[in-house]
């Protein structure tokens, strides 16, 4: 029973949730009242683009996935809103290898900024498909770049904890 | 692109979709989700607040110093200007409550209330929500009005053993029927002037000269009389003013049309449409008071204070006016809130 339990413990997505939980942490206490540019950070949102980034498409779709669905948890929006879109960015996040072969540092965190932008753009038209109106206003681009730069800048350091977070194994 | 990588994006698409439409069915396996993730989540968040509490303050102080030296410059004057004026204010809500207590009609101070710290503010740019420390342990529902001391401030959406959350009337999805208490203007009676309180200049060795302030009051119906502050000088002849006594005329007593407030987001103010533009109830003004309307089917209980009317917006027809509120509850700067245990008959359903 242990040793089939164990791998799954011992598993990235088991340490993903774990740090989910930690950054979600900060998400919902530190960053609600530290509101750079006047907008809330998302970290979650930035811990599933570099997740992409890092490890590629279907990692990053998945990371996504249960980093919205986590984030879904706090919010007032429906349950998966926050999945399909993080993990759609994830995953927007994840094709940059496909179309440059391994990319340099510079480039991955321009692709966690571009996945960004783009997942804050998409997230209000989602809350407007669900019956969430009201949001899809000018205001969203000002909100989309606003988090795009705290991303922007936090990214290095989400990078280096999706790469470890996520890592196969952590003996390796 | 690969069998695998179109399996895991069909796959989390389709998880996504059936997770949204069970929410949206107000299914209650996912509220069993929430409930359980909470439990979990609840200690981490404890924690991160403790440990993060330190740098949000240095944060706070690093970019807010400034605002918050003027602003406690601010209060401290307009404390100075309503402290009679409350007192005044709350005789008059205690007679009110009285006449409709004596009548059998209901009362805000008839309805339990709660009180309750804003814990938390909302993690998202796409929401206007605050968490509170209170919930159902303490009788608090889904739907409850929210107010803090100076008026309406939401009402709760979600509820837990020991936190709720708040809608705030600024949310998109906020809505609510008010009543727009348009008074006409009311009859100046003339001054009541006593002959000899030395309302004509007399000459005397002193010199009073008399500054008139006007002071302003957010209560409706509420009029504060003029405050008139005498400094003397020797030698001067004497002008005292004496208050004017303002008393609407008989058969002029406010005239309230009901409209539906709607939230718009954090930058810009909540309006009230469907205001109907007959004659009767005459032009809307700058400052007209906005109150709830109450009724079996509202969310709140009659009279609460929502705001007044900032900006009146004048549509052709018969579509009647827009009109732009502004809160008389600052929801920018929660701190604690009363919950009124008024359950509407549209949310009694939920838990």
């Amino acid at each position: 029973m242990i040793d089939r339990l164990l791998p799954i413990v011992a598993s990235r997505w088991t340490r993903l949730v774990l740090v989910g939980l930690i950054v979600l942490g900060l998400q919902t206490t530190l960053f609600t009242d530290v509101r750079p540019f006047g907008v809330v950070a998302q970290l979650m949102l930035l811990l599933a683009v570099a997740s992409g980034v890092t490890y590629g498409l279907e990692v990053g779709a998945m990371s996504g996935l249960l980093l919205g669905f986590m984030y879904d948890c706090v919010l007032n929006t429906p349950l998966g809103l926050c999945s399909l879109v993080f993990g759609g960015a994830g995953a927007l996040a994840g094709a940059l290898p496909f179309f440059i072969r391994e990319p340099s540092w510079w480039l991955k965190i321009a692709g966690v900024a571009v996945a960004t932008f783009v997942a804050e753009l998409v997230f209000p038209f989602a809350m407007s498909m669900v019956g969430l109106g009201g949001w899809v206003r000018p205001r969203m681009v000002l909100v989309a770049l606003g988090v795009t730069v705290i991303n922007l800048v936090a990214a290095p350091l989400a990078l280096v904890v999706s790469r470890w977070t996520l890592k196969a194994s952590l003996g390796s | 692109m690969s069998a695998q990588r179109r399996r895991a994006i069909a796959l989390l698409a389709l998880t996504s979709i059936i997770l949204v439409t069970l929410d949206l069915q107000q299914s209650g396996s996912t509220s069993l989700v929430r409930s359980i993730f909470g439990t979990v989540f609840r200690p981490v968040e404890g924690v991160a607040r403790i440990v993060t509490r330190p740098v949000g303050n240095v944060w706070n102080g690093i970019t807010n110093y400034d605002d918050v030296v003027d602003e406690n410059d601010l209060l401290r004057e307009k404390i100075a200007q309503q402290e009679g004026a409350a007192v005044a204010a709350a005789a008059s809500v205690r007679l009110a409550q009285e006449l409709l207590a004596l009548n059998g009609l209901p009362t805000l101070a008839g309805i339990n209330s709660v009180s309750a710290q804003v814990i938390g503010d909302a993690p998202s740019n796409y929401s206007q929500t605050v968490e509170i420390n209170q919930g159902s342990e303490s009788g608090i529902k889904v739907g409850m009005p929210v107010l803090n001391a100076a008026g309406l401030v939401g009402k709760v959406t979600k509820v837990f053993a020991n936190r709720a959350v708040v809608m705030l009337v600024t949310d998109p999805e906020y809505a609510l029927s008010v009543k727009v208490v348009n008074t006409p203007e009311a009859l100046e009676v003339g001054n009541v002037d006593d002959p000899d309180a030395a309302s004509a200049s007399s000459s005397t060795t002193t010199t009073t000269t008399t500054t008139t302030i006007a002071p302003s009051s957010n209560i409706p119906g509420f009029t504060p009389g003029p405050i008139v502050t005498p400094s003397t000088t020797p030698g001067v002849s004497v002008s005292v003013s004496v208050p004017s006594l303002t008393i609407p005329s008989t058969g002029a007593l406010g005239v309230r049309e009901t409209g539906i407030l709607e939230g718009r987001g954090p930058s810009r103010v909540p309006i009230v449409r469907f205001i109907d533009p007959e004659q009767r109830f005459g032009t809307v003004l700058q400052g007209t008071p906005i109150v709830t309307a109450g009724g079996s089917l509202s969310l709140a209980p009659p009279d609460i204070v929502v705001g007044t009317v900032s900006r009146v917006i004048s549509r052709l027809g018969t579509a009647g006016p827009v009109l732009e509120i502004e809160l008389v509850a600052d929801l920018s700067n929660l701190s604690f809130v009363r919950i009124l245990l008024y359950q509407p008959i549209t949310e009694s359903s939920a838990p």
